[in-house]
């Protein structure tokens, strides 16, 4: 438990500082191991930042780069895609797949003129509870370092 | 005999090879002309846009039933005459990739209006280098647009150029009062007779590197462009540029598909769609020079624009 005010016994709340920067980031999390991994997170009670909008996915080598591309320009302040660890992949190899096309999406990311720090490919099977909640405050720190996507109006 | 249908056809960004397309339609053109009267069309009749001697203050073109223009809009000069063309024109075809999504032109637009002139007018090595034009040149618009951009527009007849048989079967069907049939939604590839083995290319062959094949031996014996490394847009674009012969125009060439008849989709993004495929299929995504503008050779209206600063 971090947030002391969630602690047992705590009455006092203590609200978020206003003028912190809170980004939204777009999570696709694979169904087999990420998800699992997240629902772990949560059903374990960990903390971590409610910056992400988790969407499940069969794998994540079904991530084509046009969904990445199409959140970071159409707001997100980041992408988080969640594999399985390469091997232990459901599908025997879609997340090597998904690691090729991260290549290529950072790439393009330059055109678009979106930082690449904004786009994370991370590995989370389903026993990772602990380790996804670190992936993610990891991440919103980073964001509110780099600011507000380009693309946010 | 029914009165002849009305034409007026315009170009703006364009190189003309639409136009030398509509020549090429060959005899059945003899049979066209019978029923159309051509009112306005810069590349052969001597129909002036201020009137024949100059009278007039403001560009006019004759009412037509059907109004085609071919190449993108790249100067106010052609923003006016879009508007003009749409206001005297009861239906209006863009003709060929320039009109329908800025084809070569809109290349352009991977950099600012500023940056063009400064190269073309000023760093150029082979330039004298001199002071802009100014006096009785329209202005250029910030960037290059497909007509639909400007204006609506009602048909499209895409590729560079676009085909005979397309513009031919386009004016039969609107001489006869029937609508235009819409554009395919398949790919070049489910029309590409080539062969595939497996799905990988781990390097890219040059695009001026002969592909492998047995001169005079049927397509469908070799094998797919793209899987012997060549980049073929096939994926990325749509078909129709076979027509009857069934064939995609480029292939029928031993070419790989460039892209001309524009992306499946008007949302879509064929950079993304072919970094996408060719990255999963084992391509170093490095590998592949000058994505933005291979990817969209044909389409970069509204697709290109200039890398922003970080």
């Amino acid at each position: 438990m971090e947030d002391s005010s969630l602690q047992a016994g705590s009455t006092a709340v203590v609200p978020p500082p206003v003028a912190t920067f809170h980004p939204l980031i777009i999570a696709l999390c694979c169904n087999w191991c990420s998800y699992a991994g997240a629902d772990l997170a949560g059903v374990s009670r960990i903390q971590y930042p409610p910056s992400i909008r988790m969407v499940r996915v069969m794998c994540s080598g079904m991530v084509h780069p046009n969904l990445v591309i199409e959140a970071l320009t159409k707001g997100a302040d980041g992408v988080l895609m969640c594999g399985c660890h390469p091997g232990d992949c459901h599908y025997q190899e879609g997340n090597l797949k998904a690691e090729k096309r991260a290549d290529a999406i950072r790439l393009m990311l330059a055109d678009f003129g979106v930082e690449e720090e904004r786009f994370r490919l991370e590995w989370v099977s389903a026993a990772e509870g602990p380790r996804f909640a670190q992936v993610v405050r990891e991440f919103t720190e980073q964001l509110q370092k780099l600011g507000p996507s380009p693309y946010r109006q | 005999m029914a009165a002849a249908a009305r034409l007026a056809e315009e170009w703006f960004a364009i190189c003309g090879g639409c136009e030398v397309t509509i020549l090429d339609i060959g005899e059945p053109l003899i049979d066209v002309l019978k029923k159309v009267e051509i009112v306005h069309m810069p590349v052969i009749m001597d129909h002036k846009l201020f009137g024949q001697t100059g009278e007039n203050k403001e560009m006019e073109i004759p009412e037509a039933d059907v109004g085609l223009i071919s190449g993108g809009i790249r100067s106010e000069e052609h923003k006016k005459l879009a508007l003009e063309m749409r206001r005297k024109c009861k239906i209006l075809i863009s003709l060929g990739s320039c009109a329908c999504f800025g084809g070569i032109p809109a290349l352009n637009n991977l950099y600012s209006t500023e940056e063009v002139l400064e190269k073309v007018y000023r760093d150029s090595v082979s330039t004298e280098s001199n002071g802009l034009p100014h006096e009785q040149v329209p202005s250029l618009t910030d960037r290059v647009y497909a007509v639909h951009e400007v204006v609506k527009v009602d048909a499209y007849l895409p590729g560079c150029p676009t085909t005979p048989e397309m513009v031919v079967g386009a004016l039969t069907s609107l001489l006869e009062g029937k609508p235009l049939p819409p554009l395919p939604t398949k790919s070049v590839c489910d029309e590409c007779p080539t062969r595939r083995e497996k799905k990988a290319v781990s390097t890219l062959k040059r695009r001026f590197e002969a592909p492998e094949f047995t001169p005079g031996a049927p397509l469908s014996e070799m094998r797919c462009l793209m899987e012997q490394g060549f980049l073929c847009l096939g994926p990325a674009t749509r078909a129709g540029c076979s027509g009857s012969d069934g064939t995609p125009r480029c292939i029928r060439a031993y070419m790989p598909c460039e892209g001309c008849f524009g992306p499946l989709s008007e949302k879509a993004n064929p950079m993304v769609d072919m970094m996408g495929a060719l990255s999963s299929i084992g391509l170093d995504p490095k590998q592949i020079p000058d994505r933005a503008a291979t990817f969209n050779r044909f389409a970069g209206a509204g697709r290109l624009r200039p890398t922003p600063k970080r």
